[in-house]
């Protein structure tokens, strides 16, 4: 029955043509808008199989995450994965790649994926990475696919690392707390959000733990409140110190995660270019795995790392030709020169 | 070329590269074959597969510091100072390699007649204080003794080692020594004529011949069963070994009777006299002899002996990685051996301690030459028990 | 001596060994080895299992091995933002110990992290008894400088939270040098636990003992360590530490909880009760940091134990699902008693990352032989349950030739072209990892050395 399922998936695809994956259209506009030539497809749906006891489970990337969540919950588990509205599928967060607001305490969304058979731009079903939490056999094809935005090939169907819902799961809320001295004084919070004015924190973990830690924060005048904040829409990337600096006169409205760099912000902020050789290694691994740029045509990752540098290649397989030193590498072997004396 | 060294040990290698970080020429050098897993392949190579031995090959054998810090590393428990041993004697004795030039075994000789080494010793203090010896450049002391007094020996309950260099460069520590055990109710005995000098540079040099002669009247020098103590951590760990380098009985015999002064005090410290007044402030480093540490294996008993007359004893960070001076080391490899102590020097300074202690002479030497306030534990003890008058 | 790492296997001699000090020196290297169509071999401390770093030929001539152990500084500790940038050479444990006074370490700690450097964590994705609840290298890599094939330098990832694009860090961690190699690397500090507890749990069977991980697992607990030691390696273990193993057992589990006081306290006593329940005959808690440190170097010393054992043994390092140890460990019983073998088992419990060491004497004619099919088996075994080839030590060349087992033609066809778009000329350390379009190996007999 999986296998009908995917091979399925796999004829949807086929071998030709420009094709979109379509999940919840929750965040349909990142990486540019998709080619409205390119044909629709579906990924599959249904949890395949899911052993408590395993901290795993498997899953057809078109499952909504809300639905799988409920389902892992029966079993007291849960997957770190993002849920921004109700309609946001498995594969499709997996594809954009937006870590959960919990990251500072469980890591980064492209550490919850350990396999995934996906659909490649030539029609086949690939498989990559493996379904135990532990493994270094071969290359490692999840992290890739992680925040691809289906442009390497489709996800069908995929095993998450799942972990055991805590006993305990409070927000608090402050206006008069450093957010910034909250990340060393409390011993991994799940999350510390951060508006410019207001701190939020989310205390996860043993009953006992998490109320050791509140009065930590009880006394910095936090009082526990029913969530967090609302999400502006915007996402961008500092480093965690770098988020100090940050204006709501300059930026709008915008929510921090303290301690690990994300920003969530009514306006998107500019990002500094990406250097040449890391935008020539993205453009290769595109035309590597989609020669024929058929995948999700009109959507880059790197979009917003500067407009001349979009991987859009149409044509065929261009044979990454061998660079000579550029000037930036010049500049950069001179710091380099300068810093390891 | 045969290495005459034991086939099995030689093959005891795996190769699992553990021993890495506790060889000390492979911490400042960053080369696979100037480590313990590089020397073996390299041993094996001329060995087993009868690589020509070249400088190279030779330089690869000649700076290994022989702290034998990669045997307590090793999980396969490989031997690897006999391997070093014997490659040595193998290259020493093969006429037609410079190996150990005629100036060095006369110097290795010499060091066996101990009324040449403290007459040598005493013209070269006479020198210093004519400015005569540039002894930065040789690597000496700043100021040698030119007298030292004569020690009296002060009952029959145990020997002391006294050796040769140590004996005329630091009979201090000598005096010391006698003053603590005889504090712990011992009198103690000295070797007889031809106990001075116990072969240990000699072997590592590879002049096997030159210490198993020096070994059989060290022996004859310190007849009947009384223990043997010994306050040099590199004399104690050859003394120790004569039993396997002569393998007679009489040298394991004489071999199971020798003990380092501290693993002798230990179970015997609480009969010091230990004043709360007279403990020294810390915090005091202990830094470990190779030969206490990795040989011996008893370097835990300098700290039991140095507690009650201690405040504050604290430990290096360096896993009890050499200091560089490897008995006559730091003179033939001056590069070298200051580049591993300078990892010492670190050690000590990230330990917060302004006193150093170090149970053999070769240590002391070494490190007294880079400015580091460092003194030998029974001269702790001994000023704590028996005060000079 | 640079034709080899821990694995014992040997192909070719290199003909050049680098000790670069520096990135730029690093470019000098591989452009050379570029302009004279040489592969290119990076070695850091050469403690890698599965011959990752051994140079094999291509091209028209001998390897260029570039040694990193020579780049071996810390260069940056930024305490508010976790980070530490390091060359490739510092050593694991020199860099946690380093991280000592800020109460933070590098959580990856494999059981050679005395000696391995992070360039081989990075390039092998290591892991280590801790990984099971701090994750293995890739979770704590943030950035890599990376000298690409044609002598380029790149910054794969950043300090930023995301950068835009494909997750060129997490492709090149775990690499095996075959996409580049580091020259400084970024790393994520974790801070310590504030409290630790760590538990011996003795079995008189394994499949009680192999049971209790599934139930440690099933009860919701991720501890921050759960490991086996079995079988007469108990024995071996603690005649070499004296820490006080049950010689007589069948199976000990060490587990080991960390995070706040209240939480350890309920956490140890949630697994006290599972191992009770379980069948353990005893639990027992380690009272201090002296006694916590003598189990833990019972645990990492256990292979030097199995070299005083016997002379020569081999190593797996296949994952199983967790609920599946009791059938995969009784097969692997099995399969050795039907080769006429020992084996023994040290592992990662855990994550179900197995460890069976197969111990023989290679004097012994016809021994080899008998050993390789009792490694194929378990390897079949594992993958059958739903395993996988490697956990922790990587492909190399050792197990390229069960890759196959594992991935279909079309698996391995995305793997090569995600490495071709890094390294089109297969010039970084050709042959290995993946079997196709790769020369055979000389693997001479079976590789020796291992920690498990």
């Amino acid at each position: 029955m999986t296998a009908d399922v995917m091979r399925a998936f796999v004829n949807d695809v086929g071998e030709s043509g420009p094709v979109t994956c379509v999940g919840g259209r929750t965040a349909w506009d990142v990486g540019g808008a998709a080619d409205p030539a390119a044909r629709e497809v579906r990924a599959p749906v249904g949890i395949v199989e899911h052993e408590p006891a395993e901290m795993t489970v498997r899953v057809r990337a078109g499952t909504p995450v809300d639905v799988l969540q409920r389902e892992l919950a029966v079993g007291g588990q849960r997957v770190l994965l993002p849920s921004p509205s109700p309609d946001a599928t498995v594969g499709g967060v997996l594809a954009v790649g937006r870590s959960d607001v919990r990251r500072l305490a469980y890591g980064p969304l492209r550490d919850v994926l350990l396999e995934a058979r996906y659909v490649s731009a030539d029609g086949r079903l690939i498989k990559g990475g493996g379904p135990t939490v532990k493994n270094v056999s071969g290359f490692d094809l999840c992290r890739l696919l992680v925040g691809s935005l289906g442009t390497l090939g489709f996800l069908g169907e995929v095993v998450l690392r799942t972990r055991p819902v805590p006993d305990a799961s409070r927000w608090h809320r402050g206006d008069e707390v450093d957010p910034f001295a909250l990340v060393a004084e409390l011993y991994r919070p799940a999350a510390i959000l951060w508006d410019g004015a207001a701190a939020w924190v989310l205390l996860e973990g043993r009953a006992v733990d998490v109320r050791e830690q509140a009065s930590v924060l009880t006394r910095h005048g936090m009082v526990e409140v029913g969530g967090p904040p609302d999400l502006p829409p915007q996402v961008s990337s500092l480093t965690p110190s770098a988020l100090r600096a940050l204006d709501p006169s300059a930026t709008g409205r915008f929510v921090a995660e303290i301690g690990v760099g994300t920003v969530h912000a009514d306006v998107g902020a500019a990002r500094a270019a990406l250097p040449v050789e890391v935008v020539e290694l993205n453009r290769r691994i595109k035309d590597r795995f989609d020669p024929r740029g058929r995948l999700n045509p009109g959507r880059d990752p790197l979009l917003g790392a500067g407009a001349e540098v979009a991987i859009r290649t149409g044509g065929g397989c261009r044979l990454c030709p061998t660079r000579s030193a550029t000037g930036s590498d010049h500049r950069r072997a001179r710091a380099e020169r300068r810093a390891d004396p | 070329m045969k290495l005459g060294v034991d086939e099995d040990e030689l093959a005891s290698c795996v190769g699992c590269g553990l021993c890495l970080p506790h060889c000390p020429t492979f911490r400042v050098t960053g080369e696979e074959a100037l480590s313990p897993r590089g020397r073996i392949a390299a041993m094996r190579e001329i060995h087993w597969r009868d690589a020509p031995v070249d400088g190279e090959l030779v330089r690869i054998a000649d700076t290994c510091v022989q702290c034998r810090g990669c045997e307590t590393a090793c999980p396969s428990g490989v031997p690897f100072g006999h391997l070093m041993e014997a490659t040595r004697e193998a290259l020493a004795e093969d006429r037609s390699l410079v190996y150990q030039p005629w100036w060095r075994r006369l110097g290795y000789r010499a060091l066996g007649h101990h009324r040449l080494v403290v007459a040598g010793s005493r013209a070269l203090a006479v020198g210093q204080r004519l400015g005569l010896v540039p002894s930065t450049r040789l690597g000496l002391p700043a100021r040698l003794p030119l007298r030292s007094p004569a020690l009296e020996p002060s009952g029959s309950d145990v020997y002391l080692f006294t050796g040769c260099i140590m004996d005329a460069w630091q009979r201090g520590t000598h005096t010391a020594t006698m003053g603590v055990l005889h504090a712990a109710g011992a009198g103690v005995e000295l070797l007889g004529h031809g106990g001075s000098c116990c072969g240990a540079l000699q072997e590592h040099a590879g002049l096997g011949k030159q210490a198993r002669s020096l070994a059989s009247r060290v022996m004859a020098a310190a007849a009947g069963a009384a223990p043997i103590i010994v306050n040099s951590a590199g004399c104690g760990a050859m003394l120790k070994d004569y039993g396997r380098l002569l393998g007679t009985p009489e040298a394991v015999a004489f071999s199971a009777r020798v003990v380092d002064v501290h693993e002798w005090l230990a179970p015997r410290v609480d009969a010091l006299p230990a004043d709360e007044w007279r403990k020294l402030a810390g915090p005091v480093a202990v830094q470990d002899p190779c030969h206490l540490r990795h040989v011996q294996r008893s370097h835990l008993a300098v700290r039991t002996v140095l507690r009650p007359f201690v405040d504050e004893l604290v430990e290096l960070d360096d896993d009890g990685l050499c200091c560089g001076a490897g008995g006559a080391y730091a003179l033939v490899h001056r590069d070298l051996a200051t580049d591993i102590r300078h990892r010492k020097l670190a050690s000590i300074e990230r330990s917060g301690a302004r006193l150093v202690v170090s149970a053999n002479p070769g240590c002391l030497l070494h490190l007294q030459a880079a400015g580091v306030n460092v003194r030998h534990p029974m001269q702790i003890v001994a000023s704590a028990v028996a005060p000079e008058p | 001596m640079y034709e080899r790492d821990a694995s014992m296997i040997t192909v070719d001699r290199p003909a050049v060994v680098c000790f670069p000090r520096t990135a730029v020196e690093v470019q000098a290297c591989v452009r050379a080895a570029a302009h004279h169509d040489r592969p290119v071999v990076a070695r850091g401390a050469g403690t890698g299992l599965a011959g990752g770093a051994v140079p094999v030929a291509s091209g028209v001539g001998g390897p260029v091995v570039i040694t990193t152990t020579k780049m071996d500084r810390i260069l940056s500790v930024d305490v508010e933002d976790r980070v530490a940038w390091v060359q490739p050479g510092v050593v694991n444990l020199d860099l946690t110990r380093a991280l000592a006074g800020h109460r933070m370490h590098f959580a990856p700690d494999p059981s050679s992290q005395q000696s391995c450097t992070i360039g081989g964590n990075v390039a092998n994705n290591s892991g280590g008894p801790h990984c099971l609840a701090y994750g293995v290298t890739s979770a704590h890599v943030l950035a890599v400088d990376v000298v690409l094939a044609d002598g380029s330098l790149a910054r794969l990832g950043a300090l930023e939270a995301d950068v835009p694009g494909y997750d060129l860090r997490g492709a090149f961690v775990g690499s095996e040098g075959t996409m580049g190699i580091s020259t400084r690397i970024a790393v994520r500090l974790t801070p310590n636990p504030p409290a630790v507890k760590t538990m011996l749990l003795d079995f008189v069977s394994v499949d009680d003992a192999a049971g209790c991980v599934s139930g440690i697992i099933a009860a919701g607990l991720v501890p921050a360590a759960l490991e086996m030691i079995e079988g007469k390696m108990i024995e071996a273990v603690e005649a070499f530490v004296h820490a006080g193993y049950p010689a007589d057992a069948a199976a000990v589990l060490l587990v080991e909880v960390d995070g706040l006081p209240g939480g350890v306290a309920e956490d140890a006593a949630a697994v006290a009760s599972v191992g009770e329940r379980c069948g353990a005959r005893t639990v027992r808690i380690a009272a201090d940091e002296t006694e916590r440190q003598l189990l833990w170097k019972g645990r990492k010393s256990a292979f030097g134990a199995v070299a005083r054992i016997a002379p020569n043994y081999y190593l797996h390092d296949t994952v199983v699902p967790r609920t599946r140890l009791v059938e995969v460990l009784r097969e692997i019983y099995d399969i050795a008693a039907r080769h006429d073998l020992l084996v023994m088992n040290v592992f990662h419990a855990g994550d179900g990352n197995l460890h069976p060491l197969l111990v023989f004497d290679a004097r012994e004619p016809g021994v080899l032989e008998r050993v390789h099919a009792a490694g194929d088996e378990i390897v079949g075994a594992s993958l059958r349950a739903g395993g996988v080839l490697t956990g922790e030590h990587g492909i190399g060349l050792e197990k390229k030739a069960y890759m196959s087992q594992m991935f279909s033609a079309d698996d391995l066809d995305a793997q090569a072209r995600l490495r071709a778009a890094f390294d089109p000329d297969e010039r970084m350390n050709p042959s290995k990892v993946l079997p196709a379009g790769s020369r055979c190996g000389d693997l001479q007999g079976v590789p020796e050395g291992a920690w498990v």
